[in-house]
């Protein structure tokens, strides 16, 4: 096991050395300067300009800006944002938690609905039931994001009142709430984005879900099971979904970078501070250290995903131990 | 012209162009016609003089963070917001935009001030009773300090080309410094005062260069203002709040905040739903929406803004040859003729922008708008384009010697009304037999095309300050250089002449007459299409009670913003109990 992991490891290691690379030079490709605000103000002399571009490294050589980037991050540290004028550790230490524990909530509850939702689709598949919960998971599953997220802003914020349209704390009562409220008011504000990623990932898996769980039905064990006496319910929960659940192992995987990257349309809709929000404008900015730091997070959280999701394979599935 | 009267110009306008089109957009016209009445009637019962206590909590919405809180250093509108009313300026340009000499400036830091005899030398004399923020004194140091800093070229601030010409500043007593000037100008004293916000020399020491964008000040403003900093969360909010013991007095809300929403609706869906009061990007679209909610109010405010459809003049291909199409005045006319840019605005814009003048705002007291424009015509297009060779070819597109007259404009997609009256641009030039392709570019790229020179067109835009100085590098031969900003290289000697004759001159009649010529010669050269001058439009929070807002900067009296205790919500009372 230890030999199968540092080989993973070594292999995330390249990946995201690779992509790193790759992207530095594509993103010194694209037109734009990160310095547009100030090229597009006539006040801005081109003396000042100069004077940022040298200070920024950004008048040397292409090549040479990378070797100094990767001597940089070597010694831990990630660069200036030209945009946000702050380090990019700091940028990212405001905005990843924010978006860590929106993601997490939203995949934990969309995982867990999803396949409770696909659960109930295949106990009673053909029936009335089952058309129902394919057909609303199928509406969800085409709606773009930012036109849900829109629409329950609409509903329960502005026409029901009952959560607030938007942030992550109220900017007016925040800073005078105790301990405790200021929970609440951070829940009460979670509450409608975790809704939307929910009602959209959720869809999702219980598509895959239902899917898997009708390949393994027809399966000998099950028929065993069921000449056995053992109960449907059971059938389904015991004996098919532990089997059923790789592909939705393999669509964790898929999701996990997410979890720090984070939902662009739903972070912009309901105004969430996090790494959606930073990755977008970096890129409208040209904001090159910026980008390029989201682009390492993110390249090493698919990294990480794809092992997560062969640890749980290992971890469902005794056979692939055997292999392994 | 001050601003009132500009104001009064701009509903008479509005009101005729709602009668003239009532018929076509009743609702709109319904809704505007609602928005002004309602603005009238809250400049009344401010006139009444509504003397209520003190208090109030103003939640503004914006669009995202500033980039950095140190006014030698900032760039964004949202930066400009917050250190305006933390942090002081000598003195303040008042609300009739006057640029020229003292006229009109309102006292901050300076209680007073002096010209030398020979207008070399202003002596700001300091109000003795300011102070910062944490409780120092405001001295005179700190204003030869925030000069020096700002002149320094290793801060490379984007406001010291503004301030090229003041010399020196010297401090012969501890409440006053001293201005000095190598030559005298009709902006001397605007320079002194409009781009420097006076910072404190000592939460500075020892900081200079690269280091001031990670000094605390930067993101942490210690100001002299009337309201004093309190926090900002990155990504969320920002607060300042009342400076109670203030040398100006303390202002009428106890605490404005900065409430960041990215996204257009989501923002605008937070002033309907009452969780912010102030909301400053509306559009036409939006306006239907406003009409159904009585407890806001909309006000309209002349814009500092203007687009235009803008020509190279020289080859994209080879810099040193005029451009084959657009090198040729006439052609430029005739492509002028052939758009009709009433049209465009009306359809675009309803009534929130006017027909632009030229390559200036209404706005500004030296802008004459009796300018005689290019007029719409068709058959004239058509005509002029046939006397220069250009021939229809039978499928509707103009040739000569064999070459189509179709050229390429650069659009930035971030603007969705440059975009809608390039399309119809396009259509009214197709008419004339002229194909005009349409080249949709994210901002970045858009600009990176503009600086590199390498388009036959661009839909620009520009957003004036309040000095019309700026023409100098938008249009004129100095910002027609690969580093200026003068994108479509428009060189005219005549016309530089003219712009540097009405800048230095005082008597505001002459200068206005003088921009006039200069203007007047440039809309006949027409290196671009003059389209639209949008005006702002801002919805406020009926309850908030404001005085006449200034056009280039709305938020310069927030100070005397303040709610009637009977008109206050809970917002409101928690921050007079903070």
């Amino acid at each position: 096991m230890a030999g199968y992991l540092f080989r993973r490891f070594a292999q995330a290691v390249v990946v995201v050395a690779l992509v790193a690379t790759i992207a530095f030079f594509l993103i010194h490709l694209a037109p734009g300067d990160p310095f547009a605000a100030a090229v597009a103000n006539p006040n801005v002399s081109e003396a000042v300009r100069a004077h940022w571009r040298e200070a920024y490294g950004l008048d040397r050589p292409v090549p040479e800006q990378f070797m100094r980037y990767i001597a940089s991050v070597a010694r831990g540290d990630l660069g200036w944002s030209f945009s946000l004028q702050r380090p990019v550790l700091d940028v990212l230490a405001d905005a990843l938690p924010h978006t860590l524990l929106l993601m997490s909530i939203a995949l934990a509850a969309s995982f867990a609905l999803g396949i409770l939702l696909a659960i109930a689709q295949v106990m009673k598949r053909g029936s009335a039931t089952d058309r129902i919960i394919g057909g609303i998971s199928l509406l969800f599953f085409s709606m773009p994001e930012f036109w849900l997220a829109l629409m329950v802003v609409v509903l329960l914020a502005y026409r029901f009142p009952v959560f607030p349209i938007g942030g992550m704390v109220d900017p007016v009562t925040h800073g005078s709430l105790g301990p405790v409220s200021r929970l609440v008011d951070v829940a009460r504000h979670t509450v409608l984005p975790a809704l939307t990623l929910t009602l959209l990932y959720s869809a999702v898996v219980a598509r895959y879900q239902r899917a898997a769980l009708l390949d393994v039905l027809p399966s000998e064990y099950i028929t065993t099971a069921r000449a056995k006496g053992v109960p449907e319910r059971r059938v389904i929960r015991r004996h098919a979904l532990r089997n059923a659940l790789l592909p939705v192992i393999t669509l964790f995987g898929l999701a996990f970078p997410a979890l720090l990257t984070g939902a662009v349309y739903v972070e912009k809709v309901f105004s969430w501070p996090g790494m959606g929000l930073v990755i977008v404008n970096s890129i409208d900015t040209r904001d090159y250290p910026l980008l390029m730091a989201a682009m390492i997070i993110g390249s090493a959280l698919v990294a990480a995903g794809s092992l997560v999701a062969d640890l749980m394979y290992l971890a469902f599935d005794p056979r692939l131990r055997d292999e392994d | 012209m001050d601003v009132a009267a500009v104001t009064a110009q701009l509903c008479r306008a509005a009101t005729f162009n709602l009668l003239s089109t009532m018929r076509q957009f009743a609702p709109f016209a319904a809704v505007l016609v609602i928005a002004l009445a309602c603005d009238r009637g809250e400049r009344a019962a401010s006139a009444a003089g509504d003397s209520a206590s003190p208090g109030g909590t103003i939640v503004i919405s914006t669009g995202g963070d500033p980039d950095v809180l140190f006014p030698p250093l900032l760039e964004s509108v949202a930066a400009q917001q917050v250190t305006d009313l933390v942090y002081d300026h000598l003195a303040n340009i008042g609300s009739s935009m006057n640029t020229v000499g003292d006229a009109g400036f309102e006292p901050q830091l300076a209680r007073s001030w002096t010209w030398s005899p020979d207008s070399l030398s202003i002596a700001f004399h300091l109000d003795p009773r300011a102070k910062w923020h944490d409780g120092l004194p405001v001295r005179a140091s700190d204003v030869a300090f925030t000069y020096a800093l700002y002149k320094d070229s290793a801060t490379a601030s984007p406001s010291a080309p503004l301030i090229a010409s003041i010399d020196s500043v010297t401090t012969p007593d501890s409440l006053t410094a001293v201005f000095w000037y190598s030559g005298r100008s009709p902006m001397q004293f605007f320079e002194a005062t409009n781009p420097m916000l006076i910072i404190p020399e000592h939460a500075l020491e020892g900081i200079r260069g690269q280091e001031l964008r990670t000094a605390p000040l930067a993101r942490a403003p210690i100001g002299s203002g009337r309201f004093r900093f309190v926090g900002w969360n990155a990504g969320s909010s920002i607060e300042i709040t009342a400076d109670t013991a203030n040398y100006r007095g303390r202002p009428r809300a106890d605490r404005i905040i900065w409430s960041i929403a990215p996204d257009f609706n989501t923002a605008f869906t937070r002033l309907l739903g009452g969780e912010s009061d102030v909301f400053e990007q509306l559009t036409a679209a939006s306006l239907p929406q406003i009409a159904g909610h009585a407890e806001i109010r909309t006000v309209l405010l002349p814009g500092l803004d203007y687009n235009f459809i803008q020509f190279n003049l020289r080859d994209p291909a080879h810099p040193a040859r005029p451009h084959p199409l657009f090198g040729d005045r006439a052609l430029r006319r005739a492509l002028t003729m052939a758009v009709d840019r009433a049209h465009i605005v009306q359809n675009v814009y309803d009534t929130l922008a006017q027909v632009a003048v030229g390559p200036t705002v209404r706005a500004y007291p030296s802008t004459d708008t009796t300018l005689q424009q290019i007029p719409y015509s068709l058959a004239g297009a058509r005509r002029l384009l046939d006397s220069l060779g250009w021939r229809n070819s039978g499928d509707g597109i103009r040739r000569r010697n064999g070459r189509p007259l179709e050229f390429t404009v650069s659009v930035p997609s971030s603007s969705k009304a440059r975009m809608s009256m390039a399309v119809i641009v396009q259509d009214q030039l197709k008419q004339a037999g002229v194909k005009m392709n349409i080249d949709k570019l994210e901002i970045a790229s858009f600009i990176d095309r503009e600086t590199h020179h390498s388009f036959d067109a661009v839909f620009g835009g520009w957003h004036v300050d309040a000095s019309p100085g700026g023409i100098r590098q938008t249009w004129g031969s100095a910002g027609s250089h690969t580093a200026g900003s003068n994108y479509g290289s428009y060189e005219n000697p005549v016309f530089d002449a003219a712009v540097e004759s009405a800048l230095s001159e005082m008597n505001l009649d002459e200068r206005r007459a003088r921009f006039k010529k200069a203007y007047q010669m440039i809309i006949d050269d027409a290196p671009a299409i003059w389209l639209a001058e949008p005006r702002s439009m801002i919805a406020i929070s009926g309850r908030i009670r404001t005085p006449s807002l200034r056009p280039d900067a709305w938020w310069a009296n927030i100070p005397e913003w303040w709610v009637p205790p009977a008109e206050r919500i809970a917002r409101d009372r928690l921050g007079s109990s903070r």
